[in-house]
């Protein structure tokens, strides 16, 4: 049973954000069929849930229920591929700050492939990869990610850090 | 946020905020200088914004096929089409860091700049903006402060009064010169809104015309040749120096605009060259 109010709700909070949706499904999941899933079961929520929410930041809202429904949908139908979370945030153990890197690595980062990135953020662990997906694709705040994933800020802080020093070490190397 | 003493681990966390535009303006401002001071910051710095240029530059973002707008229209009893009276700016995937929202609000114009300013908080380097977007902004900015007769919000001839009261309301610290003995007579400052970011923007006039000059942080490159272009009938020349951004608006004709600009950025050189730390 779903109101008109709830429709036309969904027509303005939800439907805008479809492409950030489907591409933060596609990146949780590694599978444009698994996407697609994944994003009609989080409108589905989403409709129900307009019944009785307000909604602020609707993006940030919109990509939480993409985020939780991913989640729950992987853990049923893809099981295998479910890593735990556990333990990935452990001391933050960054290398320090070395001299000055010749400038060669930062312009092979640059000039990066964009195949060789994809594969790169793809291999990243799930907590990383979506951490560095909802900030640097989809655009969140730290503190809208840290909503999202119900963690604290500095969390979201270690971990987009250490997504960061993996993607630099993938792309970084001479190939 | 704002930590002292930082250890290795932080320094890395704070650059990573600064990147990220989470820090307020007295963080960033603590951080660039820090980056300016410390080579290993700069390089490490350097390293995560050629990180960030090559996820962003690499069309990471998926849009959401048709098969699956039909689907969820089926499954909602909500058209997909009813987006169609969303307004949306052009060319997100371009540059995906900054939600439409804050776009949004950047429209808000010279409000938002002074909540913005008086709060001190969320100060976000422009850099995620294309140049098209920044040159839009700068032109509509200019032609609002003429439309409105009120092309600055500090009405002042003198550098040392237009330099100060910028610096309590925008995160840079603005490059003021003065032309008047060049015929560019500095008429105030004003503060406007890009990107959702509030900087700098002098007002000088010459004869009958205005020159906007907004200086952004973040220009890509430390100093680039001015380029020219008429964006809305306006003659609009952007170039970096000192990597900092500037783009100059005016409806004056296209060469004595670059005129302008040469002048403004030899004195701006001259200025940079004999400014030793004052103690006054």
């Amino acid at each position: 049973m779903t109101t008109e109010a709830a429709r036309s709700r969904f027509a303005e909070i939800v439907l805008p954000y479809l492409d950030d949706a489907y591409t933060l499904a596609r990146w949780m999941t590694g599978s444009t069929a698994d996407a697609e899933d994944v994003v009609q079961d989080a409108c589905m929520r989403a409709l129900r849930a307009l019944e009785t929410t307000a909604v602020e930041r609707p993006r940030a809202w919109v990509l939480t229920i993409v985020r939780n429904t991913a989640l729950t949908w992987m853990a049923k139908n893809r099981p295998a591929n479910v890593t735990s979370t556990e333990g990935v945030d452990g001391p933050l153990e960054l290398p320090e700050l070395t001299d000055p890197a010749p400038s060669a690595e930062q312009n092979i980062i640059a000039r990066a492939e964009q195949g060789a990135v994809r594969a790169a953020i793809a291999a990243l662990p799930q907590a990383f990869r979506e951490a560095i997906v909802m900030r640097e694709i989809n655009g969140l705040s730290y503190r809208e990610i840290a909503d999202a994933g119900g963690i604290p800020i500095g969390t979201v802080m270690s971990r987009l850090a250490r997504a960061r020093m993996m993607l630099m070490n993938a792309l970084g190397r001479p190939a | 946020m704002i930590a002292r003493d930082l250890g290795p681990t932080d320094d890395l966390l704070m650059l990573q905020a600064l990147l990220d535009g989470e820090l307020d303006a007295s963080g960033a401002i603590d951080m660039e200088r820090r980056i300016a001071a410390d080579p290993r910051l700069a390089a490490e710095y350097a390293r995560l914004r050629a990180l960030r240029g090559a996820i962003q530059g690499g069309a990471m973002r998926e849009v959401a096929p048709e098969s699956l707008r039909a689907r969820i229209a089926a499954a909602t009893g909500v058209a997909a089409a009813a987006n169609s009276n969303v307004v949306k700016f052009p060319d997100t995937a371009a540059r995906p860091a900054v939600p439409s929202v804050r776009r949004w609000r950047a429209a808000a114009g010279a409000m938002a700049a002074a909540v913005v300013a008086l709060l001190g908080v969320n100060v976000y380097l422009v850099t995620d903006w294309g140049s098209d977007d920044i040159e839009r902004a700068a032109v509509a900015a200019h032609s609002r402060g003429l439309i409105s007769g009120q092309p600055v919000d500090v009405v002042s001839t003198d550098r040392h009064t237009v330099k100060p009261w910028l610096a309590g309301k925008v995160p840079l610290a603005t490059t003021v010169v003065d032309l008047a003995t060049d015929g560019y007579a500095l008429s105030g400052g004003r503060v406007d809104v890009i990107g959702d970011v509030p900087v700098p923007t002098l007002v000088y006039r010459h004869r009958e015309h205005f020159i906007s000059l907004t200086e952004l942080a973040g220009g890509s490159s430390r100093v680039s040749s001015p380029t020219r272009e008429t964006v809305s009938g306006h003659a609009v020349v952007t170039w970096s120096d000192n990597v900092r951004r500037y783009v100059a608006v005016s409806d004056m004709s296209p060469p004595e605009l670059d005129d302008f600009v040469a002048t403004f950025r030899r004195a701006a050189a001259s200025e940079r060259e004999d400014s030793p730390p004052k103690a006054k």
